[in-house]
């Protein structure tokens, strides 16, 4: 079958309204069709992979058929998952099906691999989560790119690199409209590493010492060994994809710190208090370096969020890149300090998230190990990272250029942050506030 | 005289749980100041009370006493201060009449230097028994042997200037090391250990045993030859003495320790010494990837083996089985004071480790008694006995068992200044609040607690036998796991009885957690709490929502409901 049965199109627009991995809570306009196929077929339930364009977006739904009469108790509480019925028919988000959920697996893996058992992930947004047995999480694609989906490209990549800090392949799937689905290792047991740092921070907060090394719960320890798979994931990547040689004179250095320029110059305005001296003394000093260190490609969206603690150590994980830029800018090389940098920001956020809604007296008293376990976990990070054997040949040579580098990608995200927070969560507006303050002072 | 106690289950060590005694410090039963071993029948019906299912005594054989009993001059006789061979055989026939079996602790590798053998073989080179010891002109020999005590030993080597050779000791320069090599050693060691299980011991605790053999080039341990040693010892139990253990201590990583497994044909049980420090740092760092980690990294065991655990024994808390860095970490944690240091470990015993923290020594003991493994409870944790870290070596974590508040603890009725250690008097530990007549009378006490968790523990024989299996959560504070497993898995097929899934959940956080569980594998069945017998809300398609108070678990019982 590649045509969906009479009735089931109609249906589609308003039900990728309701689908949070969907871009708009509007219902699109115009939705095209691009392409049927019935991929399994189980106990008279179908499973149809259907590819549609909804107002110029390309996604992927996969839709299950059941005869009217028939009960499906998944679905209870589920009603947003279904596109509704048709004649005698009914039509679901088949992901929610465990037997056509296990038959995907099977398709997706051309039969390679068997599950007994399968859970969805209640939490994702941009894609829908399978996960099989606790030994297999499968990613079906919801929003489709144009050429190779960069998670796929990029864990396989480093896998036969030799860098076995990533969720292993199992298998993927692509069709006529692109990379379709990803099936992976599941990290059973894993913790993310944002609430490791929040365990770690809220051990601190209730401590009477103001050390974070002389806590019980002290991250320093893990804080260095992600330093270290850092490190170690950007000589595979520069393995895998090739090192450019770049220096100061490059025009995306230069646009770089044009756009730190132009965003810092606003923002100094703001912040007042001969900030904007300041800001200019910063950017002469980021003009002057001699070097800017090679350019390969990185993670591009890392953060404590994207990496697992597991029994065998860190694991990176989702290589999609920031979802709010263009593939083409998610596959752009950059210097890996913009890596290093997001994952130091992110220890910002964590220190200051996890002071919680504490009143403002606790915060005050607080600010100060707050920014002391930030400190101790960002010197335990980069000092690992730096010690890893071959890393200088990624990074600027002398400690000028590093600093200056690593100072010019922390500006950056610090801005973008304060961008984004401005527009959606003005309460966190003073965590990158205080960034770009000490950035500049520094 | 094969006697057999309990039920004639010849796996019965897999589920049981046991109990270390010191015997100088259980009980008192001729007044001298030192226990002995008509003591410990005395008080028999209380270890068979608290559900007790075999009994490890620290060595009873005649001993100058330089290291606790390690040291024996005698291996066919009872030092004289714990009693004789009758009263050895009365504990014996006693303990089995309740159904709790006995073992004891014999060490395999070296003597006391008062052994007569040892007398005899430093005398000069020709003697009949002059090859029973690891003799040497050059100091220099097995230069790759560690050596262990590192906090009073220099070298392994000795000089004796009788004999004007050096001889091999791992341990202490009073314990020189038998010559296993030499066939006649070998041979009269097998003769040890039938002499004791004739007399009716249930099996042994194999002390300090991958050093039996030693050979140049080698770190001296865990040598095939001492395998093909403990391989010969074991054929000899299983022929002539069916349902008898030999629990193997071999403090290394579980990766090398189950070589003393076998192939199911060495050791029966053998001690898991990494998970232990690591439940401590788990719970000082609120996560429980410390303990993941290194069960983890336990390999599968043959059938029919076992390993031991615990949470405190005797020696100091080992920590050689961690990183320097971990190391680092539990001295600045559990040893701030220097003298709580010994060797390369912590001498403390588990309720002052813990701060006297009852919630956090329950959830140790909830761990403990649901981890994969037969617990090993160390006498005195039961009540949480407190320890003196200004007694000399590890004399800290072995004063007298605190029976009442009662003159001497009501450990003995000798005068003070003749016991063989004090009794703790401190306020907060000391006998006169911390003992058990007190807890026998007060239903909320820590003993009853025990008493209860032990009997919860028995009545679901997965906890020794099942499968072990982490359940992932995304906090990392929770650490859940399933036991699961036929009620008699020994038994003929189709008679196994039920499949039986334990789920449990425990909060290693200072503060209530929240954790969601993947349970849909088990959706339609109903988590029962197993010691109060509260169901929980079935299991639905989401994940299973519990919270946790501060160092709070439960242990859940999966059931069709």
């Amino acid at each position: 079958m590649n045509v969906l049965p009479d009735g089931v199109a109609e249906l589609i627009p308003e039900y990728l309204a309701r689908q949070r991995w969907y871009g708009s809570s509007d219902v699109p306009a115009e939705v095209a069709v691009l392409c049927v196929q019935e991929i399994a077929e189980r106990d008279g339930h179908r499973l149809l992979d259907v590819v549609v364009d909804a107002d110029g977006d390309r996604y992927q739904l996969v839709i299950g058929q059941r005869h009217s009469g028939e009960a499906a108790d998944f679905l209870n509480g589920h009603e947003a998952s279904v596109l509704g019925g048709v004649g005698e028919w009914y039509y679901y988000d088949a992901a929610l099906d465990p037997d056509l959920a296990l038959a995907l697996l099977e398709v997706v893996s051309a039969g390679a691999e068997h599950a007994s058992r399968v859970r969805p992930i209640t939490v994702e947004q941009s894609n829908t989560s399978l996960v099989y047995e606790d030994r297999v999480i499968l990613k079906l694609f919801r929003r489709l790119t144009e050429g190779r989906n960069p998670d796929i490209e990029v864990t396989t990549a480093l896998a036969q690199a030799g860098f076995d800090h990533v969720a292993a392949p199992v298998a993927s799937w692509s069709g006529d409209y692109g990379d379709l689905a990803f099936a992976q290792q599941y990290l059973a047991g894993g913790s993310e590493g944002w609430a490791l740092a929040l365990t770690s921070l809220r051990d601190l907060y209730a401590s009477p010492s103001e050390d974070p090394e002389a806590a019980g719960g002290d991250f320093g320890g893990e804080a260095g060994r992600l330093g270290h798979i850092t490190a170690q994931m950007h000589l595979a990547m520069a393995n895998a994809f090739g090192v450019e040689r770049r220096g100061p004179a490059d025009h995306r250095w230069r646009a770089l710190l044009d756009s730190i320029d132009k965003r810092l110059t606003e923002a100094s305005a703001a912040l007042g208090g001969g900030l904007a001296q300041a800001a200019a003394h910063y950017m002469d000093r980021l003009h002057a370096i001699n070097e800017t260190g090679p350019a390969i490609r990185v993670h591009g969206d890392y953060h404590l969020g994207q990496v697992m603690w597991t029994d065998t150590g860190w694991y990176v994980l989702d290589f999609e890149g920031e979802p709010a830029r263009s593939l083409e800018q998610r596959l752009e090389p950059s210097s890996p300090l913009k890596d290093v940098t997001g994952m130091l920001r992110s220890f910002q956020y964590a220190s200051r998230a996890a002071l919680g809604d504490r009143n403002d007296d606790e915060v005050a008293a607080l600010e100060p190990v707050a920014a002391a376990w930030e400190r101790h976990n960002r010197t335990a990070f980069v000092n690992a990272y730096r010690a890893t054997s071959g890393i200088h040949a990624l990074v600027p040579d002398g400690e000028e250029g590093w600093e200056a580098v690593l100072s010019a990608y922390e500006m950056d995200k610090a801005l973008y942050e304060l961008d984004y927070e401005r527009a959606y969560r003005p309460e966190w507006v003073p965590i990158p506030m205080s960034a770009i303050a000490r950035l500049l002072v520094q | 005289m094969n006697t057999r106690s309990g039920s004639d289950d010849p796996r019965w060590y897999q589920k049981a749980v046991f109990y270390e005694i010191l015997v100088r410090g259980f009980f008192d039963a001729n007044d001298d100041g030192s226990g002995d071993l008509r003591g410990i029948t005395a008080k028999l019906d209380y270890l068979q009370w608290l559900g007790i299912d075999c009994l490890w005594l620290l060595p009873f054989y005649k001993s100058p006493l330089r290291d606790g009993g390690y040291d024996i001059s005698d291996f066919w006789s009872v030092l004289p201060e714990y009693g004789d061979l009758a009263d050895a055989v009365e504990l014996v026939e006693e303990a089995h009449k309740r159904g709790i079996r006995i073992i004891a602790d014999v060490v395999m590798n070296h003597t006391s230097d008062q052994h007569p053998w040892f007398l005899e073989s430093r005398q000069d080179r020709t003697n009949p028994k002059a090859d029973w010891y690891v003799w040497s002109d050059d100091e220099h020999r097995y230069s790759d042997a560690r050596v262990i005590f590192v906090d009073t030993e220099k070298s392994n080597w000795t000089f004796d200037s009788q004999r004007g050779q050096f001889y091999w000791h791992r341990f202490f320069s009073h314990q020189p090391d038998l010559n296993y090599a030499n066939p006649e050693v070998a041979n009269t060691m097998l003769d040890v250990v039938r002499y004791w299980l004739d007399i009716g011991l249930d099996g042994f605790r194999l002390d300090a045993v991958p050093y039996l053999f030693e050979r140049e080039g080698t770190n001296g341990e865990n040598l095939p030859e001492t395998h093909d040693y403990l391989k010969r010892l074991r054929k000899e139990v299983d022929t002539m003495y069916p349902g008898k253990v030999l629990l193997a201590e071999a403090n290394q990583w579980p990766e090398d320790v189950v070589e003393y497994f076998g192939d199911g044909d060495e050791c029966h049980m053998c001690f898991h010494f990494p998970v232990m420090p690591r439940m401590f740092m788990a719970l000082r760092r609120e996560q429980r990837h410390p303990i993941t980690e290194i069960l983890a990294r336990t390999p599968e065991i043959p059938p029919g083996c076992q390993w031991g655990i615990f949470l405190r024994n005797h020696d100091e808390l080992t920590l050689e089985m961690v990183t320097d860095e971990e190391r680092d970490y539990m001295w600045a944690e559990y040893a701030k004071d220097p003298r709580m240091k010994r060797n390369i470990g912590i001498g403390r015993r588990l309720t002052p480790l813990v701060d006297n923290d009852r919630r956090i020594a329950e959830l140790l003991h909830a761990l403990l008694f649901s981890f994969p493994g037969s617990p090993i409870l160390y006498y005195g944790d039961e009540i949480g006995m407190g320890d003196n870290i200004y007694l000399g070596d590890r004399d800290g974590v072995r004063t007298p068992m605190q029976w009442s508040p009662d003159r001497n603890a009501g450990f003995s009725k000798a005068d003070f200044a003749q016991l063989y250690l004090p009794a703790i008097m401190d306020p907060v530990y000391g006998y006169q609040s911390v003992n058990v007549e007190a807890q026998l009378r007060n239903p909320s006490s820590q003993l009853h607690w025990t008493k209860r968790m032990l009997e919860v523990r028995k009545q679901h024989p997965v906890f020794g036998t099942g499968s072990f299996e982490v359940v992932s959560t995304d906090n990392p504070s929770v650490l859940a796991y399933v036991r699961a497993g036929r009620a008699d898995p020994d038994a003929e097929e189709g008679d196994e009885g039920p499949l039986d899934i334990v789920l449990c959940v425990s909060n290693l956080s200072r503060f209530a957690q929240p954790a969601e569980l993947p349970l849909q594998r088990w959706q339609g069945l109903v988590p029962i709490e197993l010691i109060g017998r509260t169901p929980f809300p079935r299991i639905g398609e989401l994940p299973y929502f519990v919270t946790l108070a501060p160092y709070g678990f439960y242990w859940f019982q999966l059931a069709e409901g």
